[in-house]
């Protein structure tokens, strides 16, 4: 019976019922098996064997709602039934004749126990011409519609889950819930949806990682973030479908930005930014300190954070100096990439993705655009380490080491300073499913820059047998967010993609979109899992049995 | 215990009647023949279809919804719900579907009269 859909709440047994089955088990219920007749159309009716017609006995009556009790298998009336329930000790439980759902005489109303819809479904799946292999194949379900419902999908798919079945709600993977809006907080709906569904993350709390239980700071009365958030996972996997109102989580983040705490709209990426802030914030520091590593080992930065590195060359002399910089997400100005070069065109061709157009953006000519050399302007000039003057440079940025999940944000919102205005771009940008990082990496970026010379690579050798190897170079989505509507007043909806299909995650609303609604939508960040997390994922959310430690095993994130 | 179960508002005295002086009715002998030869589970089929398809049980769910609501999901019971709603429901059939169970009723018995 563990395999019964758990979130279809069986209603607790009234007493008596309970006291039916303390005594009798579920003998009494199998005892009626050879009176449930199947009729067409799968309804179940009870036909006592020696009369034609069931009558009342005590009015004779046929045709009220009769009730067949379950110790003495006498049949009363809707109206005789409470005297046979007085006269007769301990008769509290009958069936109703015509639907052989259950009655309790003593509460008049009608009682549910889903070994009793076992004992009916397994007799409706016989008379339909069913073997039934034993009663715990069958879910127990509770209303007739439905159980006919059960019979008429089990019948018409060969008791295998159909196709059209996947689109019944209860049938989403495991975790899609609705977010309620809390009055303009789409924006956090949105980022909340891409995040619980991202495998580290998932991973990470869902295996008690971070266990609000334990937490020492939240023992301490402190704000904790992580906190919040494993309690927006256990809601969101409870397997409970109707949509969350992730209150507290807005609350908590409100007090650790309070310059944001207001009712407006506010900007989905920054909500994404300050919350990996203060998960980093709450979780980061405890972690950060026993291990001698530079890398910090918080969730965020495990999950998110890559190195970019920029080299800015001297123009007269042609030294280079390096930086490196961590990130987690990298901005993409939208509207330069709409003009791609003829250089442009030419490398996307190279790289092997299909030639486009040069008046449509994609999403891989605004990388190259991003990984250009860039000549910084007269007044920009930098001093210069080998010359010892200021000299005018230039200035190219490719990534040294690419993160798990890599989150891609499309300035969408530009604010002019000097006009002190602001504008939505909403224009489309064309992006791929799965995305070759590996042009935009440093090995590529600088090997195109100076030929594959040795010397070129200073110290980015040691990243190529691992990072910039084309396996972990290769991304495939998992979550869009997108924006809809003005720059004030938009709407931010989220895609997911779960084994392989679309979800749309509207607020309260969550169904299943063709990839075409996806891919004409208006991204705003994009969501992308190292090809080997993703499939990962996937094999883990085919487990068919919903037990937290077959199904989410501890990964390494 | 809770309040007595109100009987539903359908004359049956005189079968009840007819039944103790050990004759059936006409009503009483239909009702076998129907049930004999299988037509009412045909009949109650074809009504619970027309009803289906008329919104009549739409209806009569937002009205149990609307009940329900009103008294609070702990606070009520089926047998409640089917005393309220029952004349409601009775009221509302349409006339096209009443007509169409006559004229199946009818000629079953004709085509099963001798």
């Amino acid at each position: 019976m563990s395999a019964r859909i758990s979130f279809l709440k069986n209603p607790d047994p009234c007493s008596h019922l309970s006291d039916y089955k303390l005594r009798y088990g579920t003998d009494g219920y199998k005892s009626f098996q050879k009176l449930f007749r199947c009729f067409n159309g799968g309804r179940i009716k009870i036909k006592p064997q020696e009369i034609e017609i069931p009558r009342c006995s005590y009015c004779s009556v046929d045709h009220r709602r009769l009730y067949i009790c379950l110790i003495c298998r006498s049949i009363s009336c809707s109206s005789h039934i409470l005297s046979h329930t007085q006269s007769n000790k301990g008769h509290d439980i009958a069936i109703d004749v015509e639907r052989s759902e259950l009655y309790c005489c003593s509460c008049i109303d009608q009682v549910y126990d889903p070994e009793f819809d076992e004992v009916v479904v397994s007799k409706q799946l016989t008379g339909l011409g069913i073997s039934v292999k034993s009663g715990a194949d069958v879910v127990a379900v509770r209303s007739n519609k439905k159980r006919r419902l059960d019979s008429q999908l089990i019948i018409g798919s060969n008791f295998l889950v159909s196709p059209r079945d996947l689109r019944e709600k209860w049938s989403f993977p495991l975790g899609l819930r609705g977010l309620n809006n809390l009055g303009s907080t789409c924006f956090m709906n949105a980022v909340l949806q891409a995040l619980v569904h991202a495998p580290p993350l998932r991973n990470f709390w869902l295996s008690g990682q971070h266990d609000r239980d334990l937490c020492s700071r939240r023992a301490a009365g402190l704000l904790c973030l992580p906190c919040d958030l494993d309690v927006i996972f256990s809601a969101m996997f409870s397997g409970d479908r109707t949509p969350y109102s992730p209150a507290h989580l807005l609350h908590s983040w409100w007090q650790h930005s309070t310059h944001l705490a207001t009712y407006e709209q506010q900007d989905s990426h920054e909500f994404f930014i300050s919350l990996l802030d203060c998960i980093h914030e709450n979780q980061g520091k405890s972690k950060c300190l026993y291990k001698d590593h530079e890398e910090c080992q918080c969730i965020t930065h495990r999950a998110f954070s890559g190195l970019l590195r920029s080299d800015v060359t001297c123009t007269t002399c042609g030294s280079t100096s390096t930086t490196y910089d961590p990130f987690i997400d990298i901005s993409l100005t939208l509207d330069s990439a709409k003009g791609l070069s003829p250089a442009d065109c030419r490398k996307n061709r190279n790289s092997g993705e299909p030639s486009v157009k040069p008046a449509m953006a994609t999403l891989s000519g605004c990388l190259d655009f991003f990984t250009r050399s860039e000549k910084l302007g007269p007044d920009q000039k930098l001093n210069c380490q080998s010359c010892g003057e200021k000299r005018e440079s230039s200035k190219q940025m490719s990534i040294r080491r690419l993160p798990l999940l890599l989150c891609l944000h499309v300035k969408r919102f530009e604010h002019s300073l000097t006009r002190k205005t602001s504008r939505k771009i909403d224009s489309y940008l064309q992006y791929p499913f799965r995305l070759n990082m590996s042009p935009y990496l440093s090995s590529s970026i600088i090997g195109k820059r100076f030929g594959n010379r040795i010397f070129a690579f200073d110290g980015e050798g040691e990243y190529d047998g691992s990072s910039s190897s084309s396996s972990s170079a290769e991304f495939e989505i998992f979550a869009v967010v997108t924006h809809s509507g003005m720059l004030a007043s938009g709407h931010y909806v989220t895609y997911l993609r779960l084994k392989g299909l679309w979800y749309k995650c509207d607020d309260a609303w969550i169904n299943e979109v063709e990839e075409e609604v996806v891919r004409g939508c208006e991204c705003y960040m994009l969501f992308y899992a190292q090809e080997r997390v993703i499939q990962k994922a996937h094999k883990e959310l085919s487990y068919q049995v919903i037990s937290m430690a077959d199904a989410f095993p501890f990964a390494d994130c | 215990m809770k309040h007595s179960v109100n009987p539903p508002p359908t004359p049956d005295k005189d079968v009840a009647e007819a039944f103790e002086k050990d004759e059936l009715t006409l009503r009483e002998i239909i009702n076998i023949k129907l049930v004999e030869s299988g037509e009412k589970e045909n009949l109650m089929e074809l009504v619970r279809d027309r009803l289906v398809e008329c919104g009549w049980k739409d209806e009569m769910r937002i009205a149990c919804r609307e009940l329900v609501r009103k008294k609070g999901r702990k606070d009520v019971t089926v047998d409640e719900l089917i005393r309220v709603i029952t004349p409601k429901g009775r009221a509302s059939v349409p006339d096209s579907v009443k007509e169409e169970l006559l004229n199946r009723i009818q000629n079953f018995i004709l085509s099963a009269a001798p």
